[in-house]
């Protein structure tokens, strides 16, 4: 028999503690989205099922009788942390859902120099704990935009990447062990070694997981030491994507690995670099580490870029500069907020990743039919920022006027079309729909084509984690589905 | 109606860490490398004309909109936003050096703008930049061109061709004043003032037109009777204690104990008696 609100409140209650859930109606009207509604938030429209209750967990052992109660009495939990995701993951779509915050878990468990780890728990800001291991001359080496908001719980749960990724890797390069709790109540720790070949690495099924099967309450990740003393930031105009793609490229192929690869459209370019840009693409690369080896990298990254001929050098410091300025934060959000409703626009992104014989190719359509077919576009562009071996992702950015309609039908006009042709078109040329973003809820319907044939793994995980299907439904498989 | 807007381009300083305020030579501090911005009070003037011209619209009192800046070509990319807003003409004074703390010169070359080139009813700029600050050069046009001067203007409706109705702020409110133009109107800090974002297809259409410019030395400038002679990084320090707490209960656990307990205490004690 189904719960009633009042008697899931209650039982919360009972389990936790009153001042541990959270009723207050403005509370979970906002915490019934995430930043991809925000346009409608912002407009104090909420049009999903406002959650039951948000309950503030502090503790693996709170985490495990909420979820027990949860699924044996089949009620929708999402999982959350810093609260800054982008795609949906967070929405609640079925009605008396609970919302389960681990921002409380705010405890740096350990900082383990010897073995180059650091273990805290699920709610510890990723500034948090990066600001305390540079105080040690040490750092996570994971710099997302959202640092100074998003926690680590949910950095992992998302696979989260970080503009030094080309370097220290994404998150799932990062995680040496974790903390999770499954639906049933059973708390699962992954041991923190260097590597093992005991089986498939099981961290993976709860990296990227997105909250569809369980609750990450501790997480252990490497730390590098910290030598910004040493940093040389290069800068680069260009006139074609393509030529910056070859030049991504050839750094990966021959083995360098900048900490920072970064690669902008004109679009884009003019966004950020206006001031030396001149309509141009703009290319970007940061070499990190011990001196020889970041003034090494950024040497080699010169010799190989003094071989284009359309690429002229800019001054290192309005590289170093930008980025200082580059991440999140509070007052920059709340500025955003104030922006959006007075000027009805509206700054969405989707992000994507493919091989490199084919990622000049879906540049150019999606930009191309984006630009054709979705109407009041303000700035199109998009920028390569993760670089591999075999490929790259991009990041398409896009901002609009939300004109001759209501906040609500925002998604529908723009984001969401743009995001289909995206989508299509990156998946039938072969690339990945999601390089680091999450599948949230809103990318759902590709799922399967994302997948083809190896869904049949991701399927079973579901199957097998969450068979009552408790575990924030609507994220990564489709609702309709299960 | 003319209404000549005014603007500075300058850089974004809120984006210098805290090393880089470093004064060269005693009269300036580098910048090159940041980004130039409009100021925030300009942008207030740019949007206030804009909806000023939309709203005259519907009370039939045609508007021409002029968008002027003393700057270098590193104002082409938001010259060519102003274009495709769009703004009828775009007119840049050519100027490659530092006209901070020379707020007679730029109230000079305005005022010779209105006299020679363009005649204007309205003077509309924003009550100070944000990296000199002099907030002069309003009122010194105002004296140059001999018309009144409003400051602290947050609205501006058109009334009829000559007159508009205008709110400013007071220090214990706001005034609405009907006021014959020409005049000079000083945006103070006025609400819902962003600048709205031109489309893309407007952009391509529209913010590619011609835009004018006129150098600098063809303007009579006057000498500067205030010289700038020095500039010092004031240092703003505060004492602060670290609570240490391990985490925020404890933390605040202890800021209540150490700090707070005995003056609340003290207080409730005093308010007891």
């Amino acid at each position: 028999m189904t719960l009633s609100r009042q008697e899931i409140v209650s039982k919360l209650i009972d389990l936790v503690g009153r001042d541990q859930v959270v009723t207050d109606e403005t509370i979970l009207q906002e915490s019934s989205v995430d930043r991809f509604r925000r346009f409608e938030a912002f407009h104090g429209i909420f049009q999903l099922p406002v959650p039951a209750a948000v309950i503030q967990v502090r503790s693996t052992a709170e985490v495990a009788k909420v979820l027990e109660f949860a699924n044996v009495n089949k009620v929708n939990v999402v999982p959350r942390t810093g609260h800054s995701a982008t795609e949906g993951g967070l929405e609640t779509l079925l009605t008396n859902s609970i919302v389960m915050d681990g921002s409380g878990m705010h405890e740096i468990i350990k900082i383990d120099t010897c073995n180059m780890q650091a273990t805290v728990q699920c709610g510890v800001s990723l500034q948090t704990l990066d600001d305390r291991l540079r105080e040690m001359g040490y750092t996570t080496g994971h710099s997302p935009q959202s640092k100074p908001i998003a926690q680590l719980g949910g950095l992992v749960a998302t696979r989260s990447i970080g503009q030094l990724s080309t370097l220290y890797g994404g998150i799932e390069d990062m995680v040496v062990g974790l903390e999770a709790v499954f639906p049933d109540g059973g708390v699962t720790r992954i041991k923190n070694v260097p590597r093992r070949a005991a089986g498939p690495d099981i961290r993976h099924v709860v990296i990227g997981n997105e909250g569809s099967l369980c609750f990450i309450t501790e997480v252990t990740v490497k730390i590098f030491k910290y030598f910004p003393e040493n940093n040389r930031f290069l800068g680069y105009t260009l006139d074609h994507m393509k030529t910056g793609f070859e030049i991504l490229r050839e750094v990966m192929v021959q083995g360098y690995r900048p900490s920072v690869a970064r690669l902008y459209d004109c679009e884009d370019g003019a966004y950020h670099f206006s001031h030396f840009a001149d309509g141009k693409c703009v290319l970007i690369f940061v070499a990190e580490g011990v001196k020889p080896l970041a003034d090494a990298t950024a040497d080699a990254i010169e010799d190989i870029v003094a071989g284009y001929d359309e690429c002229e050098k800019v001054a290192s410091k309005l590289i170093e500069n930008w980025f200082v300025n580059l991440n999140w934060d509070p007052i920059k959000l709340a500025e955003e907020k104030t922006e959006i409703l007075e000027t009805k626009n509206i700054c969405n992104t989707t992000e994507i990743s493919a091989n490199w014989s084919i990622i000049h190719d879906i540049y150019e359509v999606c930009i191309k039919r984006v630009r054709e077919e979705i109407p009041d576009l303000t700035l199109l562009g998009g920028h390569s920022s993760h670089s591999y071996l075999n490929g790259t992702n991009l990041y398409f950015v896009y901002f609009y006027n939300v004109v001759n309609c209501g906040p609500e039908e925002e998604l529908t006009k723009y984001h969401l079309p743009i995001k289909k042709i995206i989508v299509e078109e990156t998946i039938k040329a072969g690339g990945s729909m999601c390089h680091h973003h999450g599948v949230g809820k809103h990318r759902t319907p590709w799922i399967e084509a994302e997948y083809d044939s190896s869904y049949y793994i991701l399927k079973q995980l579901k199957r097998a984690f969450d068979p009552n299907n408790i575990m924030n439904m609507g994220t990564i498989f489709p609702l309709e589905e299960i | 109606m003319n209404i000549l807007v005014c603007f500075t381009i300058g850089p974004d300083v809120e984006k210098l860490s805290g090393e880089d305020w470093l004064v060269e030579n005693g009269l300036g501090i580098d910048t090159s490398f940041l980004k130039p911005v409009l100021n925030n009070y300009d942008e207030s003037a740019l949007e206030i004309a804009l909806t000023l011209s939309e709203d005259s619209r519907a009370a039939q009192v045609p508007i021409l909109l002029t968008a002027i800046t003393i700057s270098g070509k590193e104002a082409t990319p938001i010259l060519r936003t102003l274009n495709a807003l769009p703004f009828d003409r775009i007119v840049r004074i050519d100027n490659q050096t530092d006209l901070c703390f020379k707020p007679l010169a730029a109230a000079a070359s305005l005022n010779q703008y209105v006299r020679k080139h363009a005649q204007q009813d309205v003077l509309l700029l924003g009550q100070q930049s944000s990296v000199s600050q002099n907030a002069k050069t309003h009122l010194l046009a105002a004296e140059m061109l001999g018309w009144p001067c409003i400051t602290r203007v947050v609205q501006i409706e058109a009334v009829d061709s000559k007159h508009l109705m205008v709110t400013s702020q007071v220090d214990d409110g706001q005034v609405q004043l009907q006021i014959k133009t020409p005049c000079v109107l000083s945006i103070g800090d006025a609400p819902n003032t962003y600048l709205r974002v031109p489309t893309l297809k407007d952009r391509m259409h529209l913010g590619r037109r011609s835009m004018t410019v006129l150098p600098l030395d063809s303007f009579d400038l006057p000498k500067e009777t205030e010289v700038l002679t020095n500039l010092e990084v004031i240092q703003h320090r505060r004492s602060s204690i670290l609570l240490g707490g391990r985490n925020p209960e404890e933390t605040a656990q202890k800021l209540f104990d150490e700090h707070l307990k005995g003056s609340l205490l003290s207080k409730t004690e005093l308010g007891r008696r």
